[in-house]
């Protein structure tokens, strides 16, 4: 309970950190400030594919179902996510580039991240019976964990990317990112990834808590 | 052979004998495919016409329309035991890895007979000009071997799903990006003289890793 009032205060404290203490970048202008939902978003939705697919991995190794609860759990949160910085990066492209969609490799990415979930969560969707559709979920998750890194690879490859630079300067790399846009924006990072495994601990306890009902009324039928 | 079935060669090569006896018996399968292929091909050449120049146009064409065509057919192999009740009869006599590995085979057969009829038809309803044939054939190869390794795993676990067919292709899909984006690239080059080094790469490190992930997978795949 006090942690998630924490949770909470500390989010809303990012966000008014971020919006009236720190000030905006000489040539992105107010649209600066999506970088505090926008990147979060994006790290989030990828956390939550790594995490995912950790624990169908997991699954396959122990065959406890707390693995592939964990696994959807993840998976569902993470399209979530993955859906919020799709469109925050598009609104921001067509304030910044003029369009919402250039098939820049970021944007490109991040497409194949959310195919990806919508492939697992159909294929998840079409299986009956909590251990088949664990095992055949996992072994879609496992795939795609392979296919990911490349994807990660090809794309840079085929389009020239016009996004900013990340955020985080690389070793030896001077930026000159303002440190109070950074300090809101580590914050902000801090949140959501508190947000992101808050809510999956409610959407872990709710399918658990469906599979007890079930049970229940399996054994007094 | 013992219930728990082997996965020698042996196993894998009676697999792939059965496959191909049973598909040339009713030829149900390869029919669809190239009628499938041979339509979505008519369809791109109406819509475009010719295009002599545009090689850019004509390496993702391609790719489209064997991606279409593989997408139709390829879970086929799986679906058919599932629908036809004979999956458990074969999982008696041989082993998961078997099983998948002979069927794996097979859909690189089929997928072979179908671009030996699709490549030539569409070289020449499209009008492209000549391609470099080893390296034409190098990526066109190496991107059907990630192409039905990837199919062949994906067709095992969709077999297994309500809505199998409609599920294949959407499921695959993602998978198969890196096949689409490399695939394309490289029968450009190949086409525009430039080198493919770095595609055929990709691919075959590709299909090297869907393989292998493959082969280990393969033994979670039937349980029930």
């Amino acid at each position: 309970m006090i942690l998630r009032v924490l949770l909470f205060v500390w989010i809303a404290a990012a966000l008014v950190a971020g919006f009236l203490w720190a000030p905006t970048v000489e040539d992105l202008g107010e649209t600066t400030r999506v970088l505090y939902f926008h990147i979060p978003s994006a790290w989030i939705a990828v956390l939550a594919l790594a995490w995912s697919m950790l624990h169908s991995l997991l699954y396959l190794r122990t065959r406890r179902l707390e693995h592939d609860d964990q696994a959807a759990a993840a998976a569902e949160l993470g399209i979530l996510f993955c859906v919020g910085a799709t469109v925050s990066g598009s609104l921001w492209a067509r304030a910044q580039w003029g369009s919402y969609w250039n098939w820049d490799p970021r944007e490109t990415s991040i497409f194949f991240v959310l195919l990806i979930y919508g492939a697992y969560l159909a294929l998840r969707s079409a299986v009956e019976g909590d251990e088949r559709r664990a095992r055949l979920a996992a072994i879609y998750s496992a795939i795609a964990f392979v296919a990911v890194p490349f994807l990660m690879f090809v794309v840079p490859r085929i389009y020239a990317t016009l996004h900013p630079s990340p955020i985080l300067p690389q070793a030896g790399e001077k930026t000159g990112m303002d440190p109070r846009i950074r300090w809101s924006f580590l914050a902000m990072l801090v949140g959501f990834t508190g947000l992101f495994f808050w809510m999956m601990s409610l959407r872990v306890r709710v399918t658990r808590a469906e599979r007890r009902r079930l049970e229940t009324r399996e054994a007094g039928a | 052979m013992p219930p728990n079935g082997s996965s020698s060669a042996a196993a894998v090569w009676a697999i792939l004998r059965k496959e191909c006896r049973s598909e040339w018996r009713t030829r149900y399968g390869l029919n669809a495919a190239l009628l499938f292929a041979v339509a979505t091909l008519t369809g791109v050449s109406f819509a475009v016409g010719r295009l002599p120049d545009r090689t850019d146009l004509l390496s993702a064409l391609l790719w489209v329309v064997l991606l279409f065509a593989s997408l139709a057919s390829l879970a086929h192999a799986f679906v058919k035991e599932v629908e036809g009740h004979t999956m458990t009869l074969l999982r008696l006599v041989a082993s998961p890895t078997a099983i998948a590995l002979g069927k794996l085979l097979f859909n690189l057969i089929f997928l072979g007979v179908l671009e030996l009829v699709t490549v030539p038809l569409f070289l020449i309803l499209m009008g492209g000009p000549p391609p470099r044939w080893g390296a034409f054939l190098l990526v066109l190869g190496l991107g059907s071997l990630a192409l039905a390794a990837t199919t062949t795993l994906v067709g095992a676990v969709v077999s297994q799903t309500r809505g199998r067919g409609a599920l294949f292709a959407a499921v695959s899909l993602p998978l198969l990006m890196v096949v689409l984006a490399a695939g394309v690239s490289g029968l450009r080059a190949q086409w525009d003289g430039n080198p493919i080094g770095a595609d055929v790469r990709l691919l075959a490190a590709y299909a090297a890793a869907v393989l292998g992930a493959s082969v280990l997978l393969y033994d979670h795949l039937w349980e029930d």
